[in-house]
This record gives structure tokens, sequence and C-alpha cells, in this order.
């Protein structure tokens, strides 16, 4: 009998407490900072981790084989020989050389890829006769791996059986054309992706605002060059940078239809890094390769701050 | 300048008859309002007006040339777009001028261009936007900006697809008063699609009522007001929306239509025969409550609406639904009252039920 109004009391204190108690008392805020905090910290972990794992800790291995002289017997420890060995290995004439093809590489695949595929789009978004077709056999490489689209590019292009074999400005065997047939088949390759982006800018564009440019009076090309075109270049530069990245991490096509040959003709700085035949020092390697995430960086920077400002990002 | 001319134009886009057999003659200088509901195809025939739809059958004419083949670019027209269709990319001068950079037949010197886009900036009072693109512009301002790129070409004739129909409720007035005194300066012809029945009243010379793709009725504001061509228009013109009733014509003078709930006088009755079905249509101002035991129709009354400067009783007459309007000044009746309402003679409307035509 006398528990029974102790506890009604109790669960009335409790009913009244409750609505307060999320608020908790003064004494606690810091506590809860420092809970919130942590909980942050604890959703940031699986990408720090996998970041550190994958590119903090690769890219301070980089810097350490870079400014180390590994032994020439196992069984002893790399030497300490400081930042002139990756001066020397950036100043190197595989540096150089590798840029070059890179470059040549980049000149070859961007500005070809981005207009054919420009104009692949424009044909299907103008939904011309017969363009599904076309639209197929270009797109075809987006659901295809690099490796399988070059075995496939290679049967075209084979020196001995290929079907292209006298075609003098495919030929694998000649220093000059070596370069632009292995381009070639990366243009392909990337032909999908950029047509598709391109596509979806170009169905973005309102109807209206050619109809408008139409009545205005100017002419298909001008149309073209002064609405359309400003209005899809956040894809195209978009595109851009994605096509630059690409040419400079290019690897598969050139390993499956030259291996970096004739004479060398076709390694490109990512070449010479992976170095499949293992004939280059682990340190000139590791040199190269942090050029090549500073040019990569580097590109990357100046077409966006260059191209953006000619860019058009909606309103 | 020139007028525009449809005969017996009809578009098809595959099976869909968007517009059928249109003919309609728009005068030069005249302010001419295609009215009509959703998916009329007012907009199409606008669009064929400018070219941006072929026309699958008959003859439009702007001036005296014959425009079915000829191309948007060349038929010296300028539209106005519902979304404006401005260039984001371009600034606002820019925008204006473009008609006159582009066109090799509006095609002006560099000085003469600039006079031009800053006389129609003046004109639509956009001079300290020139710099500024249009993303960074009211809707409003993006509206005048439409405007003054289709003035500054001085085309024959303006085209208008729904230009207000993304402005707020106050500036699509004072925008249309804009419009009437736009047109009057210029004194071009303009072409005007609108749904809005208040629009095509306030800014029309006369209204083209379109339905169905067919062409219902053309005239002044007030003569379509006044004389419905047939019981579309009379449902579609005038707010709250006439009023019918079905009835039988009774023999004999003075007319009158015999409703299932009293009788309507008819101070006309056109050619209409005795002890015919007709629809009588009567406006809401021009019903009024009577003493009971009088002449008229015998209804409940359902609701009051006061709307401050006039009222309207909602009145159920045997399963119609009458409106009447009210002055203040008039005594209320209450709701669920049995009142009889009275139509002015002269302003009662007979329309054929078949064929829905106007009887007298
Ligand atoms: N390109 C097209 N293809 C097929 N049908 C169309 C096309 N354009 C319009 N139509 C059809 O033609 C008819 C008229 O369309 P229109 O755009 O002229 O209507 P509207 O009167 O302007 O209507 P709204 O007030 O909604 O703009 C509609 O039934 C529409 O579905
Ligand atoms: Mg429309």
């Amino acid at each position: 009998m006398t528990d029974l109004p102790g506890a009604e009391a109790g669960a009335e204190d409790l009913v009244r407490a409750a609505p307060t108690a999320p608020l908790g008392p003064r004494s606690g805020d810091g506590r809860r900072r420092l809970r919130d905090a942590l909980m942050a910290y604890l959703f940031l972990l699986p990408a720090l981790v996998t970041f550190a794992v994958f590119a903090y800790y690769p890219l301070y291995r980089l810097f350490w084989y870079a400014t180390h002289r590994q032994p020439r017997f196992r069984n002893r420890p790399p030497t300490y020989v400081g930042f002139s060995q990756l001066w020397d290995s950036l100043t190197s004439r595989d540096f150089a050389q590798g840029l070059l093809h890179s470059a040549t590489f980049m000149l070859y695949t961007v500005p070809l890829g981005l207009v054919l595929g420009v104009v692949l789009a424009v044909a299907a978004h103008r939904r011309l006769r017969g363009i599904k077709v076309f639209q197929t056999i270009f797109s075809s490489t987006v659901a295809t791996s690099v490796a399988v689209a070059s075995v496939v590019f290679f049967t075209l292009v084979n020196p001995e059986v290929g079907y292209f074999r006298n075609v003098t400005w495919l030929s694998l065997n000649d220093p000059t054309s070596a370069m632009f047939a292995v381009s070639l088949s990366s243009v392909w390759q990337n032909l999908g992706l950029t047509f598709i982006v391109v596509l979806a800018a170009l169905q973005a564009v309102p109807e209206e605002l050619n109809e408008a440019a139409l009545l205005d009076g100017f002419g298909p090309v001008r149309r073209f060059f002064r609405v359309t075109v400003p209005l899809i270049s956040p894809a195209l530069l978009f595109l851009a940078i994605v096509l630059v990245i690409h040419a400079l991490q290019a690897y598969a096509q050139i390993e499956i239809l030259t291996g970096g040959g004739p004479a060398g003709s076709t390694e490109t700085l990512l070449y010479k890094i992976a170095d499949p035949k293992n004939i280059r020092s682990l340190d000139l390697k590791a040199g190269l390769s942090i050029g090549l995430f500073v040019l990569t960086g580097l590109v990357a920077f100046v077409q966006y701050t260059l191209l953006s400002r000619r860019v058009h990002y909606g309103d | 300048m020139s007028g525009v001319t449809f005969q017996q134009v009809t578009k098809r886009f595959g099976d869909v008859v968007a517009v059928d057999q249109l003919t309609l003659d728009v005068l030069d200088g005249e302010f001419m309002v295609l009215l009509g509901p959703s998916g009329c195809g007012k907009s199409t025939a606008l669009r064929m007006i400018a070219g941006l739809e072929e026309v699958s059958d008959g003859l439009l004419t702007i001036g005296d040339r014959v425009v079915n083949h000829v191309p948007p670019q060349d038929r010296d027209i300028a539209m106005v777009f519902q979304s404006y269709a401005l260039y984001p990319h371009m600034t606002v001068a820019r925008n204006i001028e473009s008609p006159l950079v582009a066109n090799k037949r509006a095609r002006v010197d560099a000085d003469e261009r600039e006079r031009r886009v800053k006389e129609a900036a003046a004109t639509l009072g956009l001079e300290e936007y020139l710099g500024r693109k249009p993303g960074e512009l009211s809707g409003g301002q993006r509206q005048r900006v439409a405007l003054a790129r289709a003035i500054v070409r001085r085309p024959e004739v303006f085209l208008m697809d729904e230009p207000l129909s993304n402005l707020d409720a106050k500036l699509r007035t004072q925008t249309r008063l804009e419009l009437v005194e736009l047109h009057r300066r210029l004194g071009t012809t303009f072409v005007y699609v609108t749904h809005d029945q208040v629009e095509a009243m306030t800014m029309a010379d006369r209204i083209a009522v379109i339905a169905d793709g067919r062409l219902q009725q053309v005239g002044a504001p007030q003569a379509v007001y006044e004389r419905p061509a047939n019981l579309f228009v009379a449902g579609f013109i005038g707010s709250p929306p006439m009023n019918t009733l079905r009835g039988v014509v009774s023999p004999g003078t003075p007319a009158a239509v015999t409703t299932p709930s009293g009788t309507v006088r008819v101070a006309d009755r056109g050619t209409a025969a005795d002890d015919t079905e007709v629809v009588a249509g009567i406006r809401p101002e021009d019903l009024s409550v009577v003493p009971p035991g009088g002449e008229g129709v015998v209804g409940r009354v359902e609701n009051v609406e006061l709307l401050g400067h006039e009222r309207h009783l909602v009145v159920s007459c045997d399963g119609h639904v009458l409106v009447v309007r009210q002055d203040n000044g008039e005594p209320t009746p209450a709701v669920g009252e049995t009142v009889t309402l009275a139509a002015r003679p002269e302003h009662v409307h007979l329309f054929d039920p078949a064929g829905s035509g106007r009887l007298n």
C-alpha cells in the first residue's frame, strides 16, 4: 500500500523528465560535442583508411624510393642519397622522351576524340538516318575492357595478317605511324564515353533556344558555335580533362599493340614507369612517377582555371 | 508592316490534327489574340506563322507573300517565347542585338546597332541591366529583354506565346498595359497567344477563340462577350461563366423558354422554332432576384460569395447551378432560402443544344 503512491510518483517524474532529457544537463555539453566529433571521425575513417593505404602511403614511398639508392646486393638496406637523385630522374633522357611521347599521344587523341564524339552526338541528336548503326558501333567500347578492344584493334592493324597491314599511316612497324595507330585505337575506345556525355549535354539544351536563334537568323553553323557549344561547354571541359588524363594513363593499348616499340617510339611516360620488361631502376621509376603526378595535377589545374573562365555553367 | 492570313490552314502531327482548316485574317497593325484552352492548337498556329512548324495544308500569307515554304529567318517576324529563350551565356546587350547581328536582311553597321539596342533598352527600361547575364535578372526583367530583342529588329509581325504566364499577378497586370502601350506606339501587327481570357479581353483589338484546333469565333472582345457564337465561346469567355438552362421554346409572343424550374423571357427568339429544345444562356450580371411569385426560375440559395465589391449568389435550380452577380446594395438572401430569378430578356442568348450554334 505504501509503495503504490511512491511508484506512481516515480512514473510521473519519468514522464515529466522525458521531454527535457534530450537537451541534457549543462555540464554534458562539452562531452556531447566530443562525442559528435568522435562520431564524425568514425564515419570518415573508412575513407581515410582507403586514402592512406592507396594514396598517401604510396606517395610517401614514392618519395622515399626517389631519394634512396637501391643497393647492388639485396641484403643491404637502401641508402639515402637526397633529392639530387630525384632531380636527376626528372632531367633524364627517359623523362624528356616519355614526356614527348605522352604529349604526342595526347595531341592525337584528345582533339580528335572530342571532335568525333561531338559530331556523332550531334548527328544522333538530329536523328540522322542510319545513325543508330554508327552509334552502336562507336559506343560498343563503353562496355568493353581496354584489353579486349585493343586486341580487336590489333586484328585490324596486325603488321602480318591485319586487314590494314598495307595502310602505311597505320603501320605498327614504323616509328612515325605506330604512335598514331595506337592513338587511333584510344580515340575509338574513348568515343563511347564522349558520345554519351555530349549527347546528354545536347539534350539538356532547351529546344526554344535553338528556335530563337533560328528566328534571329543565325544559320546552322553559327547556331551551333554561338548557342550550342557555349551551352554544352561544361560537358566539353569535363571531357577534355578526362581525355587528357586517359591519355596520360594509357597503358594496356600500348602494351598490346606495340609493347612500347618500335624502337621505344610509343613509350609514353606512364609506359616507362610501368616498365613491363623491368629495364629501369626503381629510383628512376619513382622519380618519373613523381613527375607524372605533378604533371597530371598541373594539367587538370590549368585546364580548369583557363577553360572555366570561358565555360558557361547555366544560370 | 503587314497582316497575316490563314486560308484553310491545317496542321497534322501524325494522326493528331492540331489545327483544323483555320481561316483567319489578321489585319495590318492589329493586336490579334488567339484564345483557347490548353491543347487547342493556338501555339501550333503561331508557330506556323513563325515557320517553326510546317503547314500541312492550306495557304499562309504574311503581307502579300505566301510563306508556306519561306524559312523562318526570311519571314521578317519576331517571336517572344513563354520561356523567353534568352541566350544564357550572353549579356543582355548581346541578347538584344542578336537579331541585328544574325539576320542578313536586318544586319546594320555597328553604330546603328548600338543606337538601336540603346533605344530598345530605353523603351523597356533596361538600360542599367545591359551588362548583366539573363541569370542575374528577375522574371519580369527577362521578359522585357525578350521583348527588347523582338522590337530591335523592327519586324513586320510580332508573335508572342503566353509571354506573361511566368510573371506574378501584379507584374502581369502591369506588363499587360505596357504591351498595349508598345503596340500603340509601334503600330505593328501583333499575334498573341494566351489561354487567359482577361489578357485577351484587356489587350486585344480582336479575339480569335479556338477549340480543338477549330476557330470558334473572331471579333472584338466586347462583341464576342455580348454575342458568343456558340456554347463553347459562351462558357469560355466571362468569369464567372455564362449560366445555361435547358428548356423548350413556348409558342406565342412575347417569346419565352420554359424550363423545369420556371420561365425565362426572351426578347429575340431568332430562328428558334416553337416547341423546340434550346439552351438559354444568361450572364450572371443579367440575372436578378425578384419578389417571390414573380415570373422567373425558382431555386435554392446554396452559397453567397462575398468578393468585397460585389456578391455572387450560387443558386441551384433543378440540378442546374446558376450564379447571380449582385451589387452590395441589394438585399442578400440567406443560404437555404428559396428565391425567384429573372433574366433581362434582351440579354438572353439561345443556343442549339445539338450543334451548339447560336440561334438568336
Ligand atoms: N510536335 C508535336 N507532335 C505531336 N503532337 C503535337 C506536337 N505539338 C503539338 N501537338 C499536339 O497538337 C495539339 C495542339 O498543341 P498546341 O501546343 O498548339 O496547344 P496549345 O493550344 O498551345 O496549348 P497550351 O495552352 O497548353 O500551350 C495538342 O493536342 C498537342 O498534343
Ligand atoms: Mg501553347
